[in-house]
């Protein structure tokens, strides 16, 4: 925030419109409502131009004020008499900004420089995501790859991040977050997870022993259009971002495109739903990609789509009420999964089929996976069961992350120590 | 009582092979005197092979949690509900469990309500939380208010096949009242499930400490006009019933 307000004034000052010497900002945090009061009329006095960065909004919440150099005597003053105390955060607004100028002279951005600066507990957007991604095999280029396996509807590139530590095509666990745009926990959870992948992969026994045998691939973004649509117009977005004929109305859920009872009970046919299976199977190439990618690769062990909320893990089928052949062994594993997960927080998961879980839905991801031979299929709905759903606080983005790790771990090794 | 009177609301369906319901929400902030909201769970079928389009099953029976709002260990009952395609009145079976006490309650409701009526504006917000989760603290008493309202109509709309969370408060707007109460008048956005929906609501709502919280709402998804919230008991479910506990 503040260094959008100061590229505003460096654009201003630029313009030859503004300067910004001597101003300073102080910081007022009114513990007293006598103290709140003051500050808040503060906001009235024009004549001083006050200009705040952060408003009053209450006590012990921090007021961040800047002060133009005329003004700064009599503020002070006023404050002092009335009691207020006041701390100077930037001591000169133009040397600060003379500063910036030079460092974005250089050429760098407001972009974490490395993965070990870059927040895990909070959203980005969709260029931060993509600039860890490159990060990240820019710092581990003998782990970590990054691979497109196509693009979106809007031309966004699809990338994939694979994790090996070498062979060729070795079998593989397939992870992906995101598909569903409105589902932030997850895109950020598949941040975490990437790093994490980096920084356990030799010192962690269990993964190490993961990797030694298998890659795993990790798509973050796997819903681009849908995500970029969440940050600038409508966050409650689902489905992707196709346009369908006949219908004012856009998207398709990408969760009910796939070929697995398509267009069967457990989907919609029409487009203006949130559920609307689309027009025929693998219509969206988000899907689609996926699927190439599976088929082609032809030797993935374990796949895991992650989604948010109600903290379930789920197994197929879910367009048919007919057990899938494995179903013991899978419960038995979600069962165990699902333990190591709860363990960490107390975070309390059910498991079980989709349908018998969840509902009835047409058309899945894992009940096709499922169908191609990957028996290790399974899906994640993360946190939280409702209290904020969608809107899950940043703060509790890298607990989902640590916790579903866990569980992660759990399905990479029964599909480590099951292959044949 | 009340809960007799919820149940006569809303009769069976006869496409029990839907889904299951999870509707409700809890909050630190809500008022112990509004009441109830319901967290069905999944159907079962008490037949084993069943056709989803011609259900076969003698009865069916769908477990329905109903829990009171606000603080953890307020109180909380289950009541279960066994429907029988046979349409003769629902078995209903309630267990509660207080373990606060009347006055603390109060006293709690109080609180909330001081906060509310110290404000020197009146609360206006959009975006609730917003989109990073985040609830401004000045937003928080709206917000426990919006929950409990939301969960009010949610009860009201949910289904053997239609079940409800609140997404998000969209706006809310104080209306200052020459009298002692608080009213509200918000948007919210329901997440309706499985359809995956969500459903823009405009909701009204009155409190007063001691009295029942009045709801009126109307959703965009409905060709009803402006539904009326009755008014609810304070307190938990009418009438404590210590029936023998269903297994859950």
């Amino acid at each position: 925030m503040r260094g959008l307000v100061l590229l505003a004034a460096l654009v201003a000052a630029a313009a030859g419109t503004e300067t910004f010497v001597g101003h300073q900002v102080l910081r007022i945090i009114p513990t007293s409502d006598e103290e709140l009061q003051k500050v808040q009329e503060l906001q009235d006095l024009e004549e001083l131009q006050l200009d705040f960065w952060l408003a009053p909004r209450g006590l012990g919440h921090p007021v961040d004020v800047r002060v133009p150099f005329p003004s700064l005597q009599p503020l002070k003053a006023h404050l002092e008499a009335n009691g207020v105390s006041y701390s100077i955060m930037i001591e000169d607004v133009q040397e600060l900004l003379d500063q910036e100028q030079m460092e974005m002279l250089r050429g760098r951005r407001q972009m974490p420089i490395t993965t070990n600066t870059f927040n895990y507990a909070s959203y980005h957007s969709l260029d931060e995501i993509y600039t860890f991604m490159d990060l990240l095999v820019a710092e581990n280029p003998n782990l970590v790859s990054k691979l497109e396996i196509g693009r979106s509807t809007e031309n966004r590139p699809l990338y994939v991040l694979k994790f090996s530590k070498g062979g060729t095509n070795r079998p593989a666990v397939w992870i992906d977050t995101g598909i569903h745009s409105r589902e932030w926990v997850t895109q950020a959870s598949g941040v975490w997870f990437a790093k994490q992948i980096v920084l356990d992969h030799e010192n962690d026994k269990d993964l190490a022993s993961v990797l030694d045998k298998m890659d795993i691939f990790l798509e973050i973004v796997t819903n681009p259009d849908g995500f970029a649509f969440t940050q600038t117009q409508n966050r409650m977005w689902r489905k992707t971002r196709s346009k369908q004929s006949g219908s004012i109305c856009v998207g398709v859920d990408p969760n009910r495109n796939w070929d697995a009872g398509f267009g069967g009970s457990g989907a919609s046919g029409n487009p203006c739903s949130e559920t609307y299976h689309g027009p025929y199977a693998n219509s969206e190439p988000e899907v689609k990609a996926i699927v190439d990618f599976v088929k082609n690769h032809g030797n993935i062990k374990a796949f895991v789509s992650i989604h948010s909320y109600s903290q379930l893990l789920l197994y197929p089928y879910g367009y048919t009420r007919t057990p899938v052949p494995d179903q013991k062994e899978l419960h038995e594993v979600s069962a165990k999964a699902v333990a190591a997960l709860s363990s960490l927080y107390g975070t309390n998961y059910k498991y079980g089929s989709i349908i018998t879980t969840i509902y009835q839905a047409s058309g899945g991801t894992i009940d096709w996976t499922y169908n191609q031979g990957i028996k290790y299929s399974f899906t994640f709905e993360l946190r939280d069961t409702g209290r904020y759903g969608f809107l899950l606080p940043a703060k509790q983005i890298v607990p989902t992350a640590q916790e579903t790790w866990l569980a992660l771990k759990v399905l990479m090794l029964h599909a480590r120590d099951h292959l044949n | 009582k009340l809960t007799e009177g919820m149940l006569n609301r809303s009769g069976p369906k006869t496409q029990p092979w839907g889904t299951p319901l999870l509707t409700g929400h809890q909050s630190d902030l809500t008022p112990f005197t509004t009441t109830l909201w319901a967290q069905p769970s999944n159907h079962f079928f008490t037949q084993r092979s069943v056709c989803p389009s011609k259900p076969r099953a003698a009865s069916f029976g769908r477990r329905m949690l109903w829990e009171t709002l606000s603080k953890e260990n307020a109180g909380s009952c289950l009541a279960t509900v066994l429907y029988r395609r046979t349409k003769s009145s629902p078995v209903v079976n309630i267990k509660c469990m207080h373990t606060k006490d009347q006055k603390q309650v109060q006293e709690e409701d109080n609180r909330l309500y001081q906060k509310i009526r110290h404000q020197t504006k009146p609360i206006i917000g959009n975006n609730i939380p917003d989109s990073y989760g985040h609830i401004e603290p000045a937003l928080e008493p709206a917000w426990a208010l919006a929950v409990t309202g939301s969960s009010y109509m949610m009860w009201e709309k949910s289904t053997e096949s239609l079940g409800y969370f609140l997404a998000q408060v969209k706006s809310v707007k104080q209306w200052i009242r020459k009298d002692d109460f608080i009213e509200f008048d918000y948007t919210v956005l329901l997440h309706e499930v499985p359809t995956q929906e969500i459903i823009s609501c405009h909701m009204r709502l009155t409190w007063l400490p001691g009295h029942p919280l009045k709801v009126k709402y109307f959703c965009a998804s409905e060709n009803q006009g402006l539904e009326d919230g009755s008014g609810m008991e304070s307190g938990s479910a009418a009438g404590i019933l210590h029936g023998k506990g269903a297994n859950f």
